[in-house]
């Protein structure tokens, strides 16, 4: 038993990692690898009928096999006019909550868990919990049961398929899932206030956009017709590209996405903060009890969402077995179209899944498939960059990758794998001069002073801008102009944005730095006034390209004086800007 | 075969390309997972555990295609450290669902179209392909996913020093023990007389074809399969993707020789 260490059964499909890059104060870089070799599914899709897509695309992912065959069905059927009827529906929604089931206990319990509780593996957990660790096994084994019966395999199972299903599961199978589902509910309260009462970390804590299928009839669910943002606003299945965005970076087989420029996250958490107050039953008790804001800001809180969304699934099985009893099995829906174009969304345990095809003379002519990891990356990168900042700038360097990799576990990411998964490195320190001039070769940069003139070394930034002007330097601005006028760099995003601000960073005063403009958070002193700009219509292009020359001030006291080591930084900088 | 010191034979599984299924598959052996654990000693699993050693191993278990250069290095280092290599999975034993492109061009063309020009850091793509292609391969152990009882006795015998018994005949014969009426008669294209038994003729079971997912049988009459799909109507073409959409590679002769017929 000692020899099963299933402490990073880190999710899990080929290899991916993490890795920050440290120069002195500042994070530059955090990249969520994938290192899985590419496997140009969508093209494998192509000129072949609908049936046989069927079969291949699931083989994406043994972990999220399920949703994939139901993304698919859904999209075929969409693009044939194929209409199932409830008996299929039902027991394609059983079989995605075998999945959900299978996934979230495995998550939570073995993978999430020893780190919150203070364990290195789940095996060595099961010292203090050895209860939840063995029926959390008894748990992920009933979903594999579930996704079995209904799909004839643990993994990759065909029974599936456009029209229905090849042969639906007996009334005594579907009993026994029922039975089953009713034991395991003390068990799975107990999972709900163990994982809703864990004390996450409020780092990092910042917000983000999230979405999820919208269920039909205002209902709780992992399907639907159209995506449901946070903002409030809708997106119908076919125009998903308004939400997604994708591309692909060059350290990456796994692409990317974007909405309006900005990260955004899909997942269990997205899912209860876009749908929670839809919840019923215990669930809903559970949810009043446990919800609170900081859901909405910290990807931690994933893991109790899932835990929640483990209530729903086991809640809603005895109802799905119910109506399904009452039904006799329909045959296969057969259909006459050829062409056509369809759109198919589900909710894989990790979040959005959406597959479009195209249809031309009975072969697939078009295939998009957008899996929830792709969209988590950039959010990913995003809440891991936040956290390391803020350790690096407490001075304590040594927990950013077990954070990190707490951060990367949360999302559940599909492609990864968390042995070895986070990795600092130190790069050599750049300095400012040199950077600056890299800017300046990249493009005109455009100067804006920040500060307040009356608190002795805050001026800098503001005396700076008003040297720069004197000298004839184009395009620098001072804050109260801009906030007088619309931006003024908005449609110049190839042009490097260089704030000019004193900027407490912890050094000798004085000294001066060049760093992107997201690596200020809003903890460090004087950086307040730069937040407006960053929130304020500002695309990920732009923040990407946007940086902040700092001033390392003696005092921010009242008085019109600057300091002397601040006065020669302050001359420095004019000289190697103008020349 | 020698043992080290606990005793225990030494036994690395590795993922390359492919859906991580066949190591999910053993993960999902829960119960005989710790009986597996404590027969042998498992040195690297990067997807059950974290404190893997790259050493000296009596057997390695691999899933996955080739796909990139870096897995090639891998695949020649882990031939060179085990004894017996077993090919689990189709992506390893045929090349499964990323193989299907059988011209070297058109597989470029197609990664042209995905991800566009944009050049690779961290490892440059190859072509898809089985483990065969690049080193040799002791035993086979096909399936998508491999099936839970033949990966029990495979791996008992395998740690016995006994060669596996796999099943050398098709899903057919599998399909005939469960009583099921034949497809083909139906004129639905069923890929079950070429294609290797031991997933217990699944599809067929639940009233569906069989699609080819574990690869061709030893020695399987593929021409006769192929006319006798023509026969009942079936396009060329569409017999042909058919029987290349989860072992294209292991196709790759038998549609040279078509080709040879046509011309």
């Amino acid at each position: 038993m000692k020899k099963i260490s299933v402490e990073h059964l880190a999710r899990v499909e080929g290899s991916g990692g993490i890795s920050a890059t440290i120069d002195g104060k500042v994070v530059t870089n955090v990249k969520f690898v994938v290192n899985e070799g590419p496997r140009l599914v969508e093209r494998l899709t192509l000129g072949k009928t609908p049936e046989e897509d069927v079969n291949i695309v699931p083989r994406i992912c043994a972990i999220c096999t399920i949703s994939h065959k139901y993304a698919i069905l859904r999209a075929m059927e969409n693009a044939l006019s194929v209409k199932v009827s409830s008996k299929v529906s039902l027991l394609r929604e059983l079989m995605h909550m075998g999945e959900m089931i299978e996934s979230h206990s495995l998550h939570i319990y073995y993978l999430a868990l020893p780190d919150y509780v203070g364990f290195p593996s789940a095996i060595a957990m099961a010292s203090k919990f050895d209860l939840e660790v063995r029926i959390a096994l008894e748990m992920k084994e009933f979903g594999n049961h579930i996704m079995k019966t209904a799909s004839g395999r643990y993994i990759h199972g065909e029974n599936p398929v456009i029209g229905g299903f090849g042969k639906f599961p007996s009334d005594e199978e579907l009993a026994w899932i029922k039975s089953r589902a009713i034991q395991f509910m003390p068990f799975v309260m107990k999972t709900v206030r163990l994982f809703c009462e864990l004390d996450y970390p409020d780092c990092p804590e910042e917000d983000t956009v999230y979405a999820c299928c919208n269920p039909d009839k205002n209902t709780y669910g992992f399907v639907g017709d159209e995506i449901l943002l946070s903002t409030g606003k809708t997106i119908k299945k076919e125009d998903y590209k308004n939400l997604t965005n994708e591309f692909v970076v060059s350290h990456s087989y796994a692409k990317r996405s974007l909405y309006k420029g900005k990260p955004y996250s899909v997942g269990a958490l997205a899912r209860v903060n876009n749908l929670g107050d839809r919840l019923k039953g215990e669930a809903r008790k559970m949810y009043q009890r446990y919800f609170n804001r900081r859901w909405k800001r910290n990807p931690l809180f994933n893991n109790a969402a899932q835990a929640l969304e483990l209530l729903y699934a086991f809640e809603r099985i005895p109802s799905i077995v119910d109506k399904m009893l009452k039904l006799s099995d329909p045959p296969l829906v057969t259909y006459t179209k050829k062409d056509g174009r369809g759109t198919g969304i589900v909710e894989a345990p990790r979040g959005l899944l959406i597959h479009s095809y195209e249809i031309s003379g009975g072969l697939v002519s078009y295939t998009d498939i957008i899996t929830p990891t792709a969209q988590n990356a950039e959010d990913i990168e995003r809440y891991c960059l936040i956290a390391a900042q803020k350790f690096l700038y407490r001075g304590e360097e040594d927990k950013i990758r077990d954070r990190m990799e707490l951060v990367v576990r949360a999302y559940d990411p599909c492609i990864s794998c968390s042995a070895h998964m986070a990795e600092v490195r130190n790069a050599p320190p750049e300095d400012w001069k040199v950077r600056l001039a890299k800017l300046k070769e990249r493009n005109l940069p455009i100067f804006i002073g920040v500060g307040e003139r009356d608190r002795s070394d805050d001026a800098v930034g503001i005396e700076l801008a008003l040297k720069l002007k004197k000298h004839g330097v184009k395009d620098v601005w001072l804050e109260s102009e801009v906030r007088e006028r619309e931006v003024p760099w908005n449609k110049a995003s190839h042009r490097p944005l260089v704030f000019l601000d004193a900027v407490d960073f912890r050094e000798k005063s004085g000294k001066v730095i060049l760093l992107p403009l997201h690596y200020i958070f809003s903890d460090s002193a004087l950086s307040h006034r730069l937040l407006p700009f960053i929130s304020n219509g500002m695309s990920y292009e732009r923040l990407k390209n946007s940086f902040v020359l700092g001033i390392q001030p003696e005092s921010i006291e009242e008085g019109r004086k600057i300091s002397s080591p601040v006065r020669q930084a302050l001359l420095k900088v004019l000289d190697q800007i103008i020349n | 075969m020698t043992k080290n010191n606990n005793n225990k034979l030494k036994i690395g599984i590795y993922e390359l390309t492919g859906c991580a299924g066949d190591a999910l598959l053993i993960l999902d052996c829960e119960k005989e997972l710790v009986d597996i654990f404590q027969a042998a000693d498992i040195q690297s699993f990067l997807m059950a555990k974290s404190d893997n050693i790259d050493g000296e191993l009596d057997i390695a278990l691999v899933e996955g295609s080739v796909s990139t250069e870096k897995e090639k290095k891998e695949i020649l280092d882990i031939r060179k450290r085990a004894k017996t290599v077993v090919a689990i999975g189709i992506c390893a034993c045929f090349g499964g669902i990323q193989a299907a492109f059988l011209d070297e061009k058109e597989w470029e063309a197609n990664f042209k179209e995905v991800y566009g020009n944009i050049k690779m850091k961290h490892t440059k793509p190859v072509q898809s392909k089985p483990i065969d292609e690049y080193i040799k391969v002791d035993y086979y152990l096909p399936g998508c996913p491999i099936d839970k009882e033949q990966f029990l006795s495979t791996l008992n015998r395998i740690l016995r020093g006994n060669p596996p018994e796999l099943y050398r005949f098709s899903v057919c014969v599998e399909c005939k023990w469960n009583e099921n009426d034949c497809l083909l008669n139906k004129d639905i294209p069923c890929l079950g007389p070429i294609t290797r038994a031991g997933c217990g003729s699944i599809c067929i079971n639940h009233n569906l074809p069989c699609v080819g997912c574990w690869g061709p049988v030893e020695e399987a009459n593929i021409a006769s399969e192929f006319q006798l799909l023509r026969e009942k109507g079936f396009d060329h073409d569409f017999i042909k993707k058919k029987m290349a959409n989860f072992s294209g590679t292991g196709m790759a002769d038998f549609f040279g020789k078509l080709k040879g017929e046509k011309g």
